[in-house]
This record gives structure tokens, sequence and C-alpha cells, in this order.
């Protein structure tokens, strides 16, 4: 495994205005390329606001956070967004696609802001779609589809900006588990092909199953980090 | 950046299109306002170059001295303007271009077609210069008419259908009075009715000379019609003329005037001044339905933006940077406001011709105040809608996305 970390947190704190103990409280974890890393912990543990910090939606009150080997932690609104566009995916539970796009302009979204023309983004959307199974829905709305199908829109949208880093909170929280496993094995596979670092939010013990390693947070704090599986990347 | 430009605005027009509604409800209030402003800046112009129309047709350069003699509300004895008050005039003031005389009587006219009763009047050759008045067939009488008190008249179009129907009137004969017959050897081009239902072209012109020798001339001229050489000097000239009447009458200094004067070109100054204070006050009530218009798109815009914050935050989320989320709610605005701009230009062109052409007022609204309207309109929708997108470039990402 190279000495190159792709997230490198160190010591994050981040406080609300109006809560009395942070939500996350000295969190340090370091994730090289190409790994898969479920991050669990009961609700409240602060694993969905270290996964917004770890996104670049939201910044660390304290602490430094690396992004590639890039200082991210202090950054402005706007440079957060240029690094979500261009480093970031996220595959969400609840899907969040846009609902009077079309699966095509759904999965072309972040080549539009990218800047990319139209005809080359559509054609690279086209075939991510083809790649998930969805190439006959293409012209559908979000509505049209079932669960499973929109949570396979969303991965091809988080990956058809081409990003290094895919968050994912919950991708199976909303589905049964047949549907949950095809996304998960989606998931994999693109992975595999592109060389991703995969960061899943999860409670999910299953899902946790198919991660290189589990991250346990607990009040804002790691209480264990350890590889599940013998096989790395 | 063309291409991103003409994508944004597309995404805009299709948002727009998937709320038809909405959409339609937005630009009724700009169309509204715009078609308001424009109607109102063409009644505005309409009416005042109506007003100024009517004013013209009394000569533009024109000042009046009227007779006193014979006014019960003149409590002095007045001279009567004479032809040495006309010469007077013309020798004394270098501003005064002509004067003509002119006498004025009401009689019964016949031909042997039929008979009407009219304003007679004797004057001189200059009157249609002064009147800027055309002839339509034959001509005026001229200084040898004059000299040899000739028996011509030149008649109005009322005249001339009165009297002779669809025959040409020109060498026709019309007896004035009892027994003053006069050859017809000219028509004035019709000047149709002032607002006060004048009719201008109920007239009968003879040469001065020719009224005072057969139906006399008991209290002199009713009226001396003069012609400054250019309109500035219309107010040096009313001077000039009073001051030369004055001493063509012999009045001491603490005689009041025994004369009276009067100029339209005066009174349409008066006329445009309020016409166009009523102009602006047409506009600036309509500038408020424009505003309205404008807070219209912004009520819109920021519901629709408080609607999709979830949205916003998921293109956040993507990566699309605050300029990105803001260019994208103006782009919206700049769609409603110039479509409901155009509608309120096609409904503020429609207003404007209709009552033109009731009114029958020519022309009034340039394509040039169009497309001003347009522009403005689709301005202040712009300037509304900024608020609302700035609101939503400023969105926090998490919280939006968080946002049911």
């Amino acid at each position: 495994m190279s000495d190159f970390s792709i997230v490198e947190a160190d010591g994050i704190v981040k406080e609300f205005p109006n809560m009395s103990s942070p939500v996350l409280d000295g969190v340090s974890i370091d994730v090289k390329p190409g790994e898969i890393v479920a991050l669990m912990g009961p609700s409240g543990s602060g694993k969905s606001t270290l996964m917004n910090i770890l996104g670049c939606l939201d910044g660390p009150t304290r602490g430094a956070y690396s992004l590639g080997g890039r200082d991210v932690s202090t950054l402005t609104a706007r440079e957060r967004a240029w690094v979500r566009l261009h480093y970031i995916g996220f595959v969400f539970q609840s899907f969040h696609l846009i609902s009077d796009h079309t699966v095509l302009e759904n999965v072309t979204l972040p080549l539009y802001y990218a800047g990319v023309d139209r005809r080359e983004r559509e054609a690279r959307a086209m075939e991510l779609i083809e790649r998930v199974g969805l190439g006959h829905r293409l012209g559908h709305r979000p509505t049209q589809l079932s669960g499973g199908e929109k949570q396979r829109v969303a991965i091809a949208r988080a990956v058809s900006g081409e990003p290094r880093l895919l968050l994912a909170d919950e991708p199976t929280g909303a589905l049964d588990t047949r549907t949950g496993n095809e996304v998960m094995e989606l998931l994999l596979e693109l992975h595999e092909a592109r060389a991703l670092t995969l960061i899943i939010v999860t409670h999910d013990p299953e899902v946790a199953e198919y991660c290189h390693r589990k991250i346990c947070l607990r009040d804002g704090k790691v209480v264990s980090d350890g590889r599940g599986h013998a096989e790395n990347a | 950046m063309r291409r991103t430009r003409s994508e944004v605005a597309g995404r805009a027009v299709r948002t727009a299109v998937r709320n038809p509604g909405r959409t339609l409800l937005t630009m009724l209030g700009l169309a509204i306002g715009v078609g308001a402003f424009l109607a109102m800046v063409s009644f505005g112009t309409g009416a005042r170059s109506s007003v100024m129309e009517q004013f013209e047709i009394l000569g533009t350069r024109v000042v009046y001295v009227r007779t006193n003699v014979g006014r019960a509300d003149f409590p002095g004895s007045a001279r009567p303007l004479t032809d040495a008050d006309v010469e007077a005039l013309l020798r004394d003031s270098l501003t005064i271009e002509r004067v003509v005389p002119r006498v004025t009587e009401v009689q019964n006219v016949k031909s042997v077609f039929g008979r009407y009763r009219t304003r007679v009047s004797g004057t001189m050759p200059d009157f249609v210069h002064i009147r800027e008045w055309p002839m339509s067939i034959g001509g005026m009488f001229d200084d040898t008419d004059v000299r040899q008190r000739a028996k011509v008249a030149v008649i109005g179009t009322t005249i001339a259908r009165e009297l002779f129907g669809q025959r040409d009137p020109v060498g026709q004969t019309i007896t004035v009075g009892t027994n003053l017959p006069l050859r017809i050897i000219g028509v004035l081009v019709s000047k149709g009715e002032q607002t006060s239902g004048e009719d201008m072209d109920d007239i009968v012109l003879m040469p001065a000379t020719t009224h005072q020798a057969f139906l006399g001339m008991p209290v002199g001229y009713h009226d001396l019609i003069l012609q400054v050489r250019d309109l500035g000097l219309l107010e040096t000239g009313m001077v000039d003329a009073a001051s030369s009447m004055r001493r063509s009458h012999r009045l001491a200094d603490i005689e009041a005037d025994d004369f009276r004067m009067a100029s339209p070109a005066q009174a349409a100054e008066l006329a445009r001044l309020v016409s166009t204070i009523l102009a602006g006050l047409l506009v600036g009530i309509a500038a408020v339905s424009l505003l309205v218009g404008g807070i219209g798109v912004m009520n819109i815009q920021l519901v629709s933006v408080a609607e999709r914050t979830q949205e916003i935050g998921i293109r956040a989320a993507i990566g699309a940077s605050p300029n990105q989320i803001m260019a994208q709610f103006l782009a919206e605005a700049v769609v409603l406001s110039f479509t409901g701009s155009l509608a309120g230009v096609g409904l503020g062109w429609l207003t404007a011709t209709l009552v033109a052409r009731a009114m029958s007022w020519s022309g009034t609204l340039s394509l040039l105040t169009m497309l001003g309207a347009a522009a403005f309109g689709t301005s202040v929708g712009v300037a509304f809608g900024y608020l609302p997108a700035k609101r939503a470039a400023q969105l926090e990402p998490i919280d939006a996305l968080r946002h049911e």
C-alpha cells in the first residue's frame, strides 16, 4: 500500500453554536487510494457530520483535513464547490435526484457544471447509464423509476464527473435487501473499474461486510478502526 | 462561454415551460406593467400632439390684436382698429413680419342652389399666408383685387358644400346679404373642427376694401392678425405691438390698452406644459404598475427558491458554485421578465392603437419606445430577481439538502 493518503483528517473538531458538546471531538482518519471504508456508529455518533466534512460540504471548526494531498479545511464556499465538483461524488440514502430532470439530465449535471460541452457530456453520461443497466430509461423522470433504479441513476451521476472519492450515505437504507445488494455490487464494480476510493456511511453490518475497513464512531470519537477483510487495493 | 450562457438560458426556459401556471402569473404582472406604461406614454404623447395640432390650425407665429370697440366689458371708449394701426405696426416693429386686418360679420349667403348663414370676413391676401392655409381649388384674391374692390370671394369647404353640393364652386356667384354678388375664385383646404366645436371651414373671405365699400365697417376692423418673424420673437413681438398700438392710438400713460392681445402660440405653450405634466404623471403611475410587476417577479422567485431548496442543495453537493446557482435563478428571472415584457409590449401597442383610432390620433408609439419599454421591463424583473437568486446562492449546501 502506498504512503500517499487520499483522505487525511487530523484532530477534526466540529462544534455547532447551539450545542453544548462538540459533534466531532478530535477525529483522525487516514484513507489510502482505492480503499473501501465503512463509517459506522449509532445515530448521533457524528458520522453524518464527518461525512459532510470529508465531502467538503462543510468545514471543520478545528483540525486539519487534506484531500488528495491538499489542505481543504479552510476553503471558501466557492472553493469547496470546486473541490466537490472535481474530486468528490455523493450517493444519498434518499437518492436526491432532481425530479423535473430526466435520467440523462441528472447524470450530465456534474459535467454541465464542469463546463463540458453538451455533445461530450451526453455521450459520457449515456455510456454510464448503459453501464448501470438503465439504457432504456434515458428520457424517464425519477418518479417513473423504482427505488433501485433511482439509486443506480444517482450512482451514475456521482461518478460521471470522474471523482476520486465517492461518499455514500446509507446507500441501501431505502432499498430492500436484494436491491440493496445489487447497488452494493454496482458500487464495487465501479470501484474496481475506476480506482475509486469509497467511504460508505452505514449502520447495516451486511453493507459493512463489503468493505475493507470499518471505522466506528461514538459520541464524536473514533472508537475502532480495523480491517475486516484481507483483500487490499 | 457563449455556449454555456445559451445553455443556462435554455434551462431557464425549460423550467419556465414546466411550471406554466406560475410562469403565466409572473409574466402577467410584468405584462400589465409594461403594457400600462406603453399605453400611458402613448396617451400622453397622443393627447399632446392633438392639442398642438389644434393650436397650429390657428397659426404658430401669430398674435391677435382685437378691438374693444362695442364691447360691453370695456369701460372707456376704445378707438377702432384702422389701416393707420396696420401701417404703424409694420413701421414701428422689426419683429413683426406681416399684419393682416380683418372685419368679420355674420351674414346670410346664398347661391342659386341654397342659402347659409356664415361668417363673412373682409381681409388681405396675406391672410392665407399668416394662417398657413393653402387653397384646394383656385387661388386667393390679390393686391389688385384689393385696390379695385373686386367683387370676388374665397370660401371654406363647408360653404362650398352647403351652397354648391358636389359642383365646382369656382366661377360661380354667391350673394352676401341682400345685394352683394361675389364671384368665387378659390376654395380653402379643409381644416375641420376645432376641439371647441368651431367649424374652421365655415368661412367666406373677400378683400377688406370690398367689404368696406359695399357692407360698411362701422366699428373699424375686428382684429389685426400679426405674424412675428420667428417663434422665439413672440414675446418681444407682443411687447413691440402693444407699444406701437398705444402710440398709434395716442394713449396716455395712465390709460389702459383699448385693444386686447392674444397669441395661440402662448396658449399652446401653456397647453403643452400642462399636457407634458399630465403625460409625466401618467407615466409615473404606469411606472408604479411596472414596479408592482417587478415585485411580482421577486415574490414568485422567492417562492421558487423556497420550494426548490433541496434541489439547490443537490446542485451544490454535486459541485455547482454559488455563482452558477445564482446564474440559474437570474436566468429564470430574465426569461420570465423578458417574455412578460414582450407580452406587455403587445398589450400596450394594442391598447395604444385602439385608443389612438378611437380618438383619431396619429401613430404615437415608436419602435424605439416599445423596445425601450421591453428593455426597461426586463431590467426591472431582473433587478427584482436578484435578491431571490442571491438568497439561493447563499444557502448552505447541507442545510439545503436536509430541507424537505
